[in-house]
């Protein structure tokens, strides 16, 4: 016993085990993880659908829009979402441009329950509907701020909830600049309250990734009877929405903002927010 | 070395290697496949279920093929039957679970009907106060051809 109970370890040696104290944490976790991924690397759970020869596209024509709020109900109706609280994944506005100077935004029960004239037509100036729906952003806040991973963009250009790994937070929420994001309580077909946290998740517009992954159209869109909602597959030169991406003159909401939405508007005022 | 301070070095290593197991084992299998989030949850989301049919599947021959055929030359081509009947999917795989009955109200054809304002001035309107003297749309318009009176 020298006495001596302070650090004799030189500079040197404490760096050496330093470093190879966390090169071998490196190596250990990456070595575990591409043996699990090796693993799973020889099941293909996609069946017969490739999401790499699709990238999925939204067209709304606001000049086509008739306000019934059939596309909303439909919505609703294929995707479980409650009748009884304000949770849409696709809503129908309508602005009103007033003869004095002033907007009027409304959409009462998102459209469902069509509108009522509730102001002269003398008193306007100018009137339309604009469908909203999920954006499916090519550079997605939501999913940037999500802290699980549990919202992600898949290889076809959707941007989906993982409603099992989803833990309520509602950063997501915040982060839509578009308002597409709802929180959702209850439990639906899609998703179970969380057996540990037991609250809700975020929820919103997956363009209907159900039907489109079997060739169907989404839910909103087959039920559109004016034409004013059109989707397709940006990567097919000749399917419905490269068709009018390629003629019309079209614009895309709060372009400033950089999300690089794939929900492209045809007839967009600047009133249009 | 000092002895603590190989006792130091050796409960870091356990804590490292204990948090590399535990965290394979809780992280699930399929996290990072196509990126960082369950691949999993892509399946998950595929599989919901389908409730609406499609137009095409009540034409089917031994079903509807008739008022399909008679539909689908109308002006109503548009309107795909599920948008006025509901949802069906069910109804399409077993004949035997019926679809909720179309809403034949004035107000569910004035849904699209009715004159708004802020409606395409092209698409066909009507007056609800003065059209039809207040009795249900199909006593007049078939709803399956609005012309076939
Ligand atoms: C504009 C709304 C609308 C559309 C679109 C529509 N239906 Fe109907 N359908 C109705 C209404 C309303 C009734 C009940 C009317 C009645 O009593 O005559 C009805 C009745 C029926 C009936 C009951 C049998 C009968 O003739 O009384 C069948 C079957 C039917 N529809 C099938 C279809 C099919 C198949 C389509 C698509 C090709 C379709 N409907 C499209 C509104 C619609
Ligand atoms: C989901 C919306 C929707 C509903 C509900 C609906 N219709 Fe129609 N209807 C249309 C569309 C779209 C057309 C095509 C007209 C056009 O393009 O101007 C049309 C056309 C018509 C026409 C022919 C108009 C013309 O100018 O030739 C009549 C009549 C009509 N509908 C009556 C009805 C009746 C009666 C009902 C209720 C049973 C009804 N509609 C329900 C969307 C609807
Ligand atoms: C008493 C019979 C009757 C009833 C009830 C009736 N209609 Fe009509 N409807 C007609 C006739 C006749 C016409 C063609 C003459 C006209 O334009 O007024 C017509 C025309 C229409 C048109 C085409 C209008 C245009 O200008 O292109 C629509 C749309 C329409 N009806 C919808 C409805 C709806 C919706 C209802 C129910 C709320 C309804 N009708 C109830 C007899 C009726």
């Amino acid at each position: 016993m020298n006495g001596d109970l302070t650090m004799s370890i030189s500079r040197r040696e404490f760096t050496r085990i330093g470093c190879r104290v966390i090169i071998g944490a490196a190596a250990g976790t990456a070595i575990i993880e591409s043996i699990v991924k090796n693993s799973l690397a020889s099941e293909d759970k996609k069946g017969e659908y490739d999401w790499n020869e699709h990238y999925w596209g939204f067209v709304v024509d606001t000049t086509k829009c008739i306000g019934c709020g059939r596309c909303a109900n439909a919505c609703k109706l294929e995707n479980h979402v409650p009748f009884d609280e304000h949770l849409y994944r696709t809503w129908v506005e309508r602005y009103r441009v007033l003869k004095k100077e002033e907007v009027k935004i409304d959409s009462p029960n998102g459209g469902i329950d069509g509108f009522t004239n509730d102001i002269p037509k003398e008193d306007i100036k100018k009137a339309f509907y604009v469908p909203k729906l999920c954006n499916h952003c090519d550079h997605p806040p939501c999913v940037q701020v999500c802290p699980v991973g549990a919202t992600y963009l898949t290889e076809d250009g959707v941007v989906l909830i993982d409603y099992d790994y989803c833990i309520g937070c509602r950063y997501c929420i915040q982060g839509c600049p578009y308002g597409a994001r709802y929180f959702l309580a209850e439990e639906t077909p899609h998703h179970k309250p969380h057996s540990v946290l037991g609250g809700g998740v975020a929820d919103k517009c997956t363009w209907c990734y159900h039907r489109i992954t079997k060739g169907l159209l989404p839910a909103c869109v087959q039920a559109c009877p004016a034409g004013a909602r059109i989707f397709g597959d940006l990567k097919d030169p000749d399917s419905a929405v490269n068709k009018i991406l390629d003629k019309e003159r079209i614009n895309v909401l709060k372009p400033d903002l950089g999300t690089r939405p794939k929900a492209y508007y045809i007839g967009l005022d600047r009133e249009v927010r | 070395m000092q002895p603590h301070i190989k006792r130091a070095f050796t409960l870091l290593a356990i804590a490292i290697i204990v948090f590399i197991v535990i965290r394979s084992l809780v992280v699930p299998d399929s996290f990072g496949q196509y990126g960082w989030y369950r691949g999993d949850s892509v399946v998950d989301n595929r599989n919901f279920p389908v409730e609406y049919a499609g137009s095409a599947s009540c034409g089917e021959e031994n079903c509807h093929k008739t008022l399909y055929s008679i539909w689908e030359d109308s002006r109503h081509k548009t309107v795909n039957c599920e948008t006025c009947h509901g949802p069906s999917e069910k109804h399409v795989s077993n004949v035997r679970i019926m679809p909720q009955p179309a809403n034949e109200s004035r107000d569910f054809c004035g849904l699209c009907h009715f004159r708004q304002t802020a409606r395409p001035e092209d698409f066909s309107q009507i007056d609800p106060e003065t059209h039809g003297q207040n009795l249900r749309c199909a006593y007049c318009h078939n709803p399956h051809k609005p012309w076939f009176v």
